[in-house]
């Protein structure tokens, strides 16, 4: 039940109706059995790999809790084999097979959300070893904070503290907080429908044959088009969860801020994907030492967490290429400029370069072999020049984003519109957004958000 | 001084000798009158709305969500379904064809002559000329050509029942059949999808039920259903083009309304044929004449390759739904229906096994006549088919006249 179908948006509806007609005590149950009605209506028997999970890290997160010493460590380990396991075997095992053994990949389906969930329920138990969070001791509170229906399927990645300190003290959204969600959830909806499949046209047609359109024309402009096309899609699911999760009364952190507006790499892991950054620096960065133990060894962190960031997006060389690639910019740039952000009018020419930079590093995640990556990135070097492929409609669009962003980014434009303005705007908005996308959806058919292969 | 003017001096004086509090009064109340009218309204409107203000938050955005959905819906309808952008459409599109000769035949007075419809799809507008028709019969009946590329029996359907409400307009309505064998040919007309285009300026929002429960699967009733509703998605692709470019569409449209009529019936069909197609009888295999094109020999080889599916019954139930349909339109008219199989095929195919099943079923109505299912049968040959499915210009003429003869003794009938 993709979010960009009909489906998913009578359901939400049915939801919505009956969470605040139901009493408070049975809201939680209610949610509960949506999110895993959720969950089921993409396939139906791994609903009991998802229990299973939840059923483990809630029991070890209590065993942490009760025991001391050698058992809450072998709490801990029990917890983290099973997630870790599970993922591994879903996710990485074709990859291992294939690296090291050059056997045939297996016939696995890779498990809706698995990388987000898995890393969520991580996090819940080390907090509890950390005794940063006490352990839940209700099982429906606990399997609602992994299934919640929102997030379940491609994050944000929200922390057992963040969720449990809004499920507890619960309280219906203020009038501002609802009307902050829905335009959250109009903005997702035209980001991905209108904005990210119209660039993953151009997207597709360049690296579905990229040897069909050499020069550096065709391979920035492609590129460019899926830097846009993630971005839009990836921050359009995100607008979509955190605004739906308003509707219901929970805040969920913010997971994009403009990223491509970033003067540097280091800027721009605090803009992208930022619960994933706060993730991979919180249990991983931190857990080696993070810059605590002298420069080389914090540049060896950096590199090994982006390592791992780029694993976790996928079994393939090219998502371990592409967090390398991320790790030793940011090591180098953390080597020549510190952790500063660049203020004043040099972040203009710094923005561009960090876009191309970041463009560079896209070619790796899209592209299908690490072959194919290697030639895109050849070709954008090289001297022949080729064909544009970013049409003026993509062109427009781009402008317009851009101008957004900097409204919102310098003025909060967008924040504002939703949340403040007067009925009269706020309608005139929501017509012209609905509007917009019956009739400029980019495509006919249903393309799914990238991110749901994670 | 007319006794109508106004003494400005006295009115001065008037005030001048009024006391500083009176003044006062005088002067709110005269600035209550400069107001504007927008501002005016602008306080009515204020006024009555607050209630709106007074209640809580949550229920105001809530309220607040449902105005700017209601909003939506009222745009939409406005735009879409108030039948507004149908004079917009582009004349060659699905939903274009329809509105343009429900526009023609509502613009044209009917004749003094008998008026006879010819119904159907891209066969009949290859096959049929309305001007050849009626010419060979100099002029005692007047003929309509309302072949829509693309149609089927369900657009018919809708067409009709908007083409004139009181049902008396048409001497006879001539319907098309392929053949008059229920035989299910491997196209899939129950959930075609593609109908709805046709229809998007002609459903009612009240009839969405019922036209998306007419298909059989699932997703293709979900997918009409939306559609339905929110009629912008079955005209995007339309919109776009109409935005892409609003002076040449607006110039197309109103030449259309205008000309079109007449560039339809000046319309002489097509001059290539298949002379030399031939079908080996022992092995099945099709030799297509030197020079065929890429589209003729698609279409012929689909025309003569024998379906081999298993026979559901789809068909049959199809043609008693919408063709059904179509006579209870017309049940206690003066109209008569005039069944008709088309030349098939560029050779001669031979006769499904399936019964006419849905003919036998009606044939005890009134006012219906079938015509013989061989009327045109010696028109299925090579030199006549511009390829597999479609009459070509010598082809045309003939079918026409032929028809227009068949048709004149059932019209004279009356």
């Amino acid at each position: 039940m993709l979010f960009t179908t009909l489906n998913f948006v009578l359901f939400l509806a049915v939801v919505l109706g009956l969470f605040y007609i139901l009493p408070r005590s049975a809201r939680r149950y209610l949610l509960l059995a949506a999110s895993l009605f959720f969950y089921m209506a993409w396939n139906a028997k791994f609903v009991v790999l998802i229990l299973g999970l939840i059923t483990v890290d809630f029991f070890a997160a209590l065993w942490i809790v009760h025991k001391e010493g050698h058992q809450r460590r072998m709490a801990l380990l029990i917890s983290l084999c099973a997630n870790i396991g599970l993922l591994g075997y879903f996710k990485y095992i074709n990859f291992l097979r294939d690296t090291f053994l050059h056997l045939p990949p297996l016939d696995i389906i890779l498990p809706l959300g698995i990388s987000f969930h898995t890393f969520q329920s991580i996090s819940y138990v080390i907090d509890v070893y950390r005794g940063e969070q006490p352990a839940i001791r209700n099982y429906v509170d606990y399997a609602l904070f992994v299934a919640f229906f929102p997030q379940l399927v491609a994050g944000p990645i929200v922390r057992a503290r963040e969720f449990f300190a809004n499920y507890f003290n619960w309280r219906p959204p203020t009038g501002e907080e609802w009307q902050g969600g829905f335009a959250l959830i109009l903005t997702g909806y035209v980001k991905k429908l209108i904005f990210a499949d119209r660039f993953a046209l151009v997207a597709d047609r360049y690296y579905s044959n990229p040897a069909a359109l050499p020069g550096w024309m065709p391979a920035w402009s492609g590129t460019i088009a899926f830097a846009l096309q993630i971005f839009f899609d990836f921050s359009g699911y995100t607008d979509i969860a955190i605004g739906i999760a308003a509707l219901f009364g929970f805040h969920f952190p913010e997971n994009f801020r403009r990223p491509y507006l970033s003067a540097s790499i280091t800027e721009f892991w605090r803009r992208w994907h930022m619960t994933l950054s706060r993730w991979l620096r919180d249990y991983i960065y931190i857990s080696l030492g993070g810059n605590r133990r002298g420069r080389a060894r914090t540049y060896a962190n950096l590199m090994a967490t982006m390592l791992l960031g780029g694993l976790w997006h996928g079994a393939n060389w090219n998502f371990v290429i592409w967090g390398g690639y991320h790790g030793a910019v940011l090591a180098i740039e953390r080597a020549v400029w510190g952790r500063e952000a660049k203020k004043g009018s040099v972040r203009i020419p710094l923005t561009v370069l960090t876009f191309g930079i970041t463009c560079v590093g896209w070619v790796f995640f899209r592209a299908k072999t690490l072959s194919g990556a290697l030639y895109v990135v050849s070709q954008m070097f090289s001297g022949e020049s080729g064909s544009w492929l970013l049409g003026p409609v993509e062109i427009n669009l781009a402008l317009a984003a851009l101008l957004v962003a900097l409204a919102e980014e310098y003025w909060s434009v967008l924040t504002r519109l939703g949340s403040q303005a007067p009925l009269w705007v706020r309608t005139a908005a929501t017509v012209a957004a609905l509007l917009a996308i019956e009739l400029f959806t980019a495509s006919d058919r249903t393309i799914p958000f990238v991110y749901f292969q994670f | 001084m007319d006794s109508g003017e106004i003494d400005l001096n006295k009115i001065k004086e008037a005030i001048d000798a009024l006391a500083p509090e009176r003044r006062r009064e005088l002067l709110a109340w005269m600035q209550t009158q400069k107001r504007p009218l927008w501002a005016a309204w602008r306080s009515r409107f204020r006024a009555r709305t607050e209630w709106f203000r007074l209640l809580p938050g949550l229920t105001r955005a809530v309220a607040g969500t449902l105005v700017g959905l209601m909003g939506f819906a009222c745009v939409e309808a406005a735009i879409f379904d108030s039948g507004w952008y149908s004079k917009y459409l582009e004349p060659d599109s699905t939903a274009g064809q329809v509105e343009y000769n429900l526009f023609w035949l509502r613009r044209t007075w009917p004749p003094k002559t008998p008026d006879v419809l010819v119904m159907g799809d891209s066969r009949i507008a290859e096959a049929f000329s309305a001007r050849v028709a009626g010419e060979s019969l100099n002029g005692k009946i007047h003929f309509m050509n309302f072949g829509m590329p693309g149609s089927t029996p369900r657009v018919w359907y809708y067409t009709l029942r908007d083409a004139e409400k009181d049902r008396n307009r048409f001497s006879a309505i001539v319907i098309p059949f392929n053949r008059y064998s229920d035989f299910d040919s491997g196209e899939d007309l129950p959930n075609r999808v593609t109908d709805l285009n046709f229809l998007a300026g002609r459903l009612r929002w009240s009839e969405c039920g019922d036209f998306s429960r007419s298909y059989p699967e699932a997703e293709a009733r979900r997918s009409v259903l939306t559609g339905c509703l929110i009629r912008g998605l079955a005209l995007r692709a339309d919109v776009r083009d109409f935005l892409s470019g609003i002076p040449e569409r607006l110039r197309r449209t109103r030449n259309w309304r205008n000309n079109g009529e007449r560039y339809v019936e000046g319309y002489d069909g097509k001059y290539e044929d298949l002379r030399g197609l031939s079908v080996d009888a022992a092995t099945g295999k099709i030799h297509f004449p030197p020079g065929a094109q890429g589209w003729q020999i698609e279409s012929a080889s689909a025309a003569l390759t024998p379906y081999t599916g298993r026979q559901s019954g789809a068909l049959t139930a199809y043609r008693q739904k919408w063709i059904g349909g179509i006579l209870d339109l017309y049940r206690n008219s003066a109209t008569r229906i005039v069944f008709i199989q088309l030349p098939y095929a560029p050779l001669p195919m031979p006769d499904p096994a399936e019964p006419a099943r849905f003919i036998d079923s009606v044939k005890w109505r009134s006012r219906l006549t079938a015509l013989p299912g061989n009327l045109f049968l010696d028109l299925e040959k090579p030199e006549l088919f511009a390829d597999g499915m479609h009459l070509n210009r010598t082809g045309r003429q003939l079918f026409s006249e032929r028809l227009a003869k068949a048709v004149a003794p059932i019209v004279e009938e009356k």
